[in-house]
């Protein structure tokens, strides 16, 4: 005799087949709902050297994107990768790395409308949220630029509008439960959300020099000294960033534990102890990375969704928490030794 | 009744007649290092010299099963054994080493130096080979993890070690006085990293709670820092995996005047060959060469066409690469070259052999438990010509080039039968046929190998190793079964749907 599932897992499910019923109407008349988070959560941790259930393309000529991405998919259907899939007019260049529920891609998506941009978790039920989110966001705004076209009318124009201005009243741009009334640049097309690990798959997803941005969000902090082998900063995995990074690009980190902090600028040999820290080599991982400076950051856009934007970031102001934030420039390669 | 003998696990030739000395042969065999004059086959050391392994091999055969058996106790072992022993171990009470095997071994360019690492205990122990082929202990190095792979720095001077924790170290061959770095002070809350700003949850915070008062009743103990490693050692390169195996290389520059270039390349659990700059630029990865897909345990470049990668693993393929440019050259499906499920490389080897017509250069490839090597030549286009197997009488274990005989040694599997990781022969031969020798004949393009009769060969098999007990459980012969063949463990669990 099997006992059934508990009721909160039923209702999970049942909410879930439903909300996979209604984007599979897809732009229909329907108005399409976000989801709803409390039915994807899962603990905050997972174990990044377990082999998981992981899918990940043999090399970065292998990933399809197409899926992710429909809107950008070349129209040219001979354009096809190793691996036989629809290639895409331009390649990934940001990634979010452990993107929890995906809020600081759906606020850098009107931003940089034209740049393709994913977000990477562990979690399976979390990434299902991010992927369900983008649909519903991706269907809206389809509804909302096929009410526009069609009726073209005033009136058209004028509900548009007003539903924008009751969302601004509500401080609220896109909430979970409710609708996105307005159009926004890139219409949600440019994000997407995968599940991967990316602690050992990163090099499979993206070649050399690929990427423009990489963002590490609230990474878990992993407290205990036995688990920090687990942290996704550390001087092994910077030098990966590093290669996927371009000349140029930016890595972002934002954290609330103030040891992290320090962790992170120890482990891209940015000690806040420079006479310790002078002692290291000159061949360190110093020679790839420099911090960009806080003026510079001010201005950044990208750093304002970062620390206002996301779950977590909100999660932290509502309880009155610290914001540390510390980005790098990847460097040119050094010159051979 | 005679015994079943280890088997040597790792063999490597020790070119020294440059110097005017004779050269010699290194090799490991459970527990102990055997160097043996590479011209006649006499044994000229064994380390370590507890017992006298070819007269007491029964005393011997008793520590090794109280190495099994850890709950041993110190009494049954003969008090005799204990007196000739000198004891050069630093736990009093245990008999015998704190290890069973020695899986890798590595001989400097000079040959002046051993490089060993034993199993359990996670060392690195550096030896000087002398005139007379004797073994020194000079260091012994404790790595945080068991090494996994082990090779040198083309300088010759550092060793590069990775280890199962998917981190690789560069630490010098030769410790000098280590002064301990002043100790980093480095950013340290007074309490716990988190704060009831990071943490919200009624249990969270009561257990932050219980942490700070935990903290501050043990603050002295607390000051007692994790012991560091106590010698100079250089984390240079990490993966998120099992490091399996790590090599450099070296490669002319383009232009004639530009210097010769050095990489390390490393591969791991997770099907990745990754291709870091050299010391002391390891931090700049320059490629990646993906194509595997199952764990990678072997690379091999051979020394005479240094832009070629062989590498093999647990997916039944040998991929030929161009790794400077991450380019698959050729992929050979080993599972029809030897017509069996599931191959597992155990090992690729260039040997290079001088003919009266020129070198022969071949590259050989051993499969996990398969009594054959696979032999191939490389054709000018950078891909591998089959040239058919060489068979053995057991599994095979290492191979090494013996080029003042021009001949081919090869260890193989004295206990098992061959092609099988466990089921045991019926009895020992006698003599046991520890090391095997071929030699090789080439005629337009193609290679035959045959057996060489070396008195050497012969020497070395007459004398053995050292026994093992006889009477083994079925459990205590899995142990042994285990700690030879470990690479079938590493694939990943299959999962269905």
């Amino acid at each position: 005799m099997t006992t059934p599932p508990p009721i909160k897992r039923q209702k999970r499910e049942e909410y879930r087949r439903e909300l996979a019923a209604q984007q599979a109407v897809g732009h229909g008349d329907v108005e399409v709902k976000l989801p709803q988070k409390r039915f994807f959560r899962q603990r905050a941790h997972a174990n990044p050297f377990s082999d998981h259930k992981l899918e990940y393309p043999l090399s970065p000529a292998h990933m399809d994107w197409s899926p992710h991405y429909p809107a950008f998919v070349d129209n040219d259907s001979s354009q096809i990768n190793l691996a036989g899939a629809r290639k895409l007019t331009k390649d990934v260049e940001v990634v979010d790395i452990g993107c929890g529920f995906g809020g600081l891609l759906i606020g850098l998506a009107p931003l940089l409308p034209e740049t393709l941009m994913v977000g990477m978790e562990i979690r399976i039920s979390v990434l299902e949220f991010v992927t369900s989110r983008i649909q519903a966001l991706r269907a809206q705004q389809h509804r909302l630029k096929a009410a526009a076209a069609s009726q073209n009318s005033e009136a058209a124009l004028a509900e548009v509008k007003k539903a924008a201005e009751e969302a601004n009243v509500g401080g609220q741009q896109a909430d979970e439960a409710g609708t996105m009334s307005s159009i926004i640049p890139g219409n949600y097309e440019n994000v997407a959300g995968i599940r991967s690990n990316t602690m050992k798959f990163l090099p499979n997803f993206f070649g050399h020099h690929q990427l423009s941005k990489i963002f590490i969000c609230f990474p878990d902090p992993h407290f205990k000294a036995r688990k920090h082998k687990m942290r996704i900063i550390s001087e092994s995995l910077n030098a990966e960033y590093a290669y996927v990074l371009r000349p140029g690009g930016l890595l972002y980190t934002i954290t609330d534990v103030e040891e992290y902090h320090h962790w992170v600028l120890r482990h891209f040999q940015y000690g806040t102890d420079q006479d310790g820290e002078a002692e290291r080599k000159a061949g360190g991982i110093k020679d790839l990375w420099e911090r960009v400076p806080d003026e510079e950051l001010e201005a950044d856009p990208c750093v304002r969704v970062m620390k206002f934007e996301t779950e977590e970031s909100k999660k932290v102001t509502r309880n009155k928490g610290n914001k540390y934030v510390a980005v790098f420039r990847r460097k040119a390669d050094p010159e051979w030794a | 009744m005679a015994s079943f003998q280890h088997p040597f696990q790792c063999l490597q030739y020790v070119n020294r007649l440059a110097d005017g000395q004779q050269d010699v042969l290194v090799a490991s065999a459970g527990r102990h290092l055997y160097t043996y004059d590479a011209a006649t086959g006499q044994r000229l050391d064994v380390w370590p010299q507890d017992v006298d392994t070819s007269e007491s091999a029964g005393a011997d055969s008793t520590e090794a099963q109280a190495h099994l058996e850890k709950e041993q106790n110190p009494s049954s072992v003969s008090k005799e054994q204990a007196e000739q022993q000198p004891a050069p171990k630093k736990g009093s009470k245990d008999k015998g080493p704190a290890w069973s095997n020695i899986p890798l071994v590595v001989v400097s360019l000079d040959g002046k130096y051993v490089a060993a690492v034993t199993a359990e205990d996670k060392c690195i122990r550096v030896f000087t080979l002398s005139e007379e082929g004797k073994l020194q202990e000079l260091s012994s190095r404790t790595m945080p993890k068991r090494p996994s792979a082990l090779t040198l720095n083309p300088d010759g001077q550092t060793l590069l070690c990775g280890d199962k924790f998917g981190d690789a170290y560069s630490l010098p061959l030769i410790p000098g006085d280590y002064v301990k770095r002043a100790e980093v002070q480095h950013y340290k809350p007074l309490g716990p990293a988190a704060t009831s700003l990071t943490v919200h949850t009624k249990r969270n915070l009561l257990s932050l709670e219980q942490q700070r008062q935990q903290l501050s009743a043990e603050k002295k103990a607390a000051a007692g820092e994790k012991e560091a490693l106590n010698f100079e050692h250089q984390l240079i390169i990490g993966h998120v995996s099992v490091l399996l195996d790590l090599i450099s290389a070296s490669v002319s520059g383009e232009s004639p005047d530009s210097r010769a270039r050095s990489y390390i390349l490393t591969a791991d659990r997770d099907e990745h060959i990754r291709v870091s700059r050299g010391l002391p630029q390891a931090h700049v990865i320059e490629q990646y060469c993906l194509g595997h897909t199952s764990f990678v345990s072997k690379l091999c470049i051979p020394s005479w066409a240094p832009k070629v990668l062989v590498s093999g693993g647990g997916d039944g393929y040998l991929i030929v690469w161009n790794w400077t440019e991450g380019q698959i050259m050729q992929k050979i499906s080993l599972d029809e070259v030897v017509q069996t499920q599931d191959v597992i490389v155990r090992g690729i080897w260039e040997v290079s052999l001088q003919q009266p017509a020129g070198p022969v250069n071949a590259i050989l490839v051993g499969l996990e438990g398969l009594s054959q090597l696979l032999s191939f030549t490389l054709e000018d286009d950078h891909t591998l010509k089959f040239q058919g197997t060489i068979q053995l009488s057991g599994n095979v274990f290492d191979v090494t080039g013996i080029p003042s005989k021009n001949t081919v040694a090869v260890c193989v599997d004295t206990i098992r039968e061959p092609n099988s990781t466990n089921m045991w022969k019926s009895s020992p031969g006698t003599p046991q046929t520890l090391i095997e020798t071929f030699q090789v004949s080439s005629s337009e393009g193609s290679l035959s190998w045959s057996p060489a009769d070396d008195s050497m060969v012969t020497e070395i098999n007459l004398a053995g190793t050292t026994d093992l007990p006889v009477n083994l459980e079925p459990n205590q012969k899995k142990v042994f079964d285990d700690s030879l063949y470990t690479l079938v463990n590493l694939r990943k669990m299959k999962f269905y749907d």
